[in-house]
């Protein structure tokens, strides 16, 4: 019916200028354009969180339900953007220490709502986890070790923030 | 699955994208936070000729204190800044509505607006497009059928939004703008007794904002679900009050996803009112409340299951604002 139009899309701090559908979601275009498929595709209604994307202020959106025309001149972070230098993130590193993977569909998923988590503040309470984890569904291994992975990381930065180190 | 073909438009200012609302013809879709809208596109429920996207409209960003102490907030607001909100969260009990919608994700994503202007739904609208062929069409999908009630001749799906039932019992009001210029409408006669026509918006408008009064009183709001995180409620109940303990002189309570509206239940206020929040006369005031819902419908769960919920949580929700 209509025409593509140029999305321009920074992704993991890469700038892309892509030919769009308005038939195409974030997820699409991340794995079928920009050729990322780390990002993967469950439900796309919202209910499971394995598409799970990173906004430029680091919160967790849904890929799936975003129309990619309306990411134009955005920035989105990937599973693949965490690494930097060949080094793992925190997060990353965590997940494998607790070993809170299993099967590992919904890893990249789980770990960016779990990125999201520990980026909105260095003092995170269980509630505060729990609530940054519902929207993601693991079905092999369940939320224990996601949640110590995530709990590790976070108790590192508050042993790194500015006020506690004067505390000291 | 590729989303169905439309033409996707952005407008820059409110003035434009209600220009795109005049221009016709073709079916116009606001979209918002996307949550609701692509979900239903995925489906097929939705098939707009155009999605009339809203996200960065800067008329519909913000919250700001009014002369009189009321409080605007933008529909563009995503949920997660409103719940964050300092003005916000001098209103303990919307922030618990607010939190109570689907999880951190969508309402990273979702806005006020999506949320109180989301469309009604039932267990046939939920199914997959090739599901609803099987089965063929609703009054929803352009016939004169419905599945869920079978002698009903209008539309019952449910208003799924957690928010709305707060929103009425702050008596709450939406500014809705159209080229015609704006109009106010009270969150309390927003909704309708239609699935389909469900609110008052017409065709021509988008919801600007919402006014809140000044922060008064004492508020309680509880959904009930059957998983606690990401999940559409039971149903859902809102009750405010002023006064303190047992008396009060203003009491509003609305019940939530059990029909096309929020349901309040001023007879029943009124009564609590008039007798007080004693343990015996909250008790003798939820037997009324399954009569005052009207014919309940089965979709999601049976009807005299719906209609134990609505009373246990009559009763959980004025004992908590009683003791607040």
């Amino acid at each position: 019916m209509t025409g593509k139009q140029i999305l321009r899309l920074t992704v993991n701090g890469d700038d892309y200028e892509l030919l769009v559908s308005p038939r195409q979601t974030l997820l699409d275009v991340i794995r079928d354009q920009v050729g990322l498929t780390g990002t993967k595709e469950g439900c796309t209604t919202g209910s499971c969180g394995v598409c799970t994307v990173n906004n430029a202020r680091g919160e967790a959106i849904l890929s799936c339900l975003t129309p990619a025309l309306e990411w134009q001149g955005r920035a989105v972070t990937t599973i693949e953007g965490l690494e930097r230098n060949g080094e793992l993130d925190a997060i990353q590193q965590a997940f494998i220490d607790y070993g809170a993977v299993q099967c590992g569909f919904c890893t990249p998923g789980v770990i960016m709502s779990a990125k999201a988590v520990v980026n909105s503040g260095a003092y995170l309470n269980e509630d505060e986890i729990n609530d940054g984890m519902a929207g993601v569904l693991c079905r092999c291994t369940g939320h224990i070790k996601v949640k110590q992975a995530i709990r590790n990381v976070a108790d590192f930065q508050k042993d790194q923030s500015p006020v506690n180190r004067s505390n000291k | 699955m590729l989303l169905p073909d439309y033409q996707f438009s952005k407008p820059a200012t409110l003035a434009e994208a209600l220009a795109v609302l005049q221009s016709g013809p073709g079916e116009v879709r606001l979209l918002a936070g996307g949550t609701d809208v692509i979900f239903n596109m995925r489906g097929r429920l939705f098939t707009p000729d155009i999605l009339l996207s809203l996200r960065d409209l800067p008329e519909l960003q913000g919250v700001s204190q009014l002369p009189d102490g009321s409080l605007s907030l933008g529909a563009g607001c995503r949920l997660t800044d409103l719940e964050r909100h300092p003005q916000v969260k001098r209103y303990p009990g919307l922030v618990s509505a607010l939190r109570a919608v689907a999880s951190r994700h969508v309402r990273n994503m979702a806005t006020l607006g999506g949320n109180l202007n989301l469309d009604t739904r039932c267990w046939y609208t939920n199914q997959t497009a090739e599901w609803r062929k099987a089965k063929g069409p609703c009054l929803k999908t352009g016939v004169d059928a419905c599945h869920a009630i079978k002698s009903s001749p209008v539309c019952v799906a449910l208003n799924a939004s957690d928010t709305a039932p707060a929103f009425v019992v702050l008596n709450a009001s939406a500014v809705l703008a159209s080229a015609r210029g704006e109009r106010t409408v009270r969150l309390a006669d927003f909704y309708t007794d239609d699935g389909i026509a469900h609110t008052l918006r017409q065709p021509d408008e988008i919801m600007r904002a919402i006014i809140l009064p000044p922060p008064a009183g004492r508020m309680v709001y509880i959904k009930e679900t059957a998983r606690k995180g990401n999940d559409f409620a039971y149903a859902t109940i809102a009750a405010w009050a002023d006064g303190a303990g047992e008396q009060c002189s203003h009491l509003r309570i609305a019940l939530g996803s059990l029909t096309t509206r929020p349901l309040a239940l001023q007879a029943l206020a009124d009564e609590l009112v008039a007798n007080g929040m004693s343990d015996g006369a909250i008790a003798a005031a939820a037997e009324h409340v399954r009569g005052a819902l009207g014919t309940l419908t089965n979709l999601y769960t049976p009807a005299a299951y719906k209609g134990r919920i609505a009373r246990s949580l009559f009763i959980e929700a004025l004992e908590q604002l009683r003791d607040l």
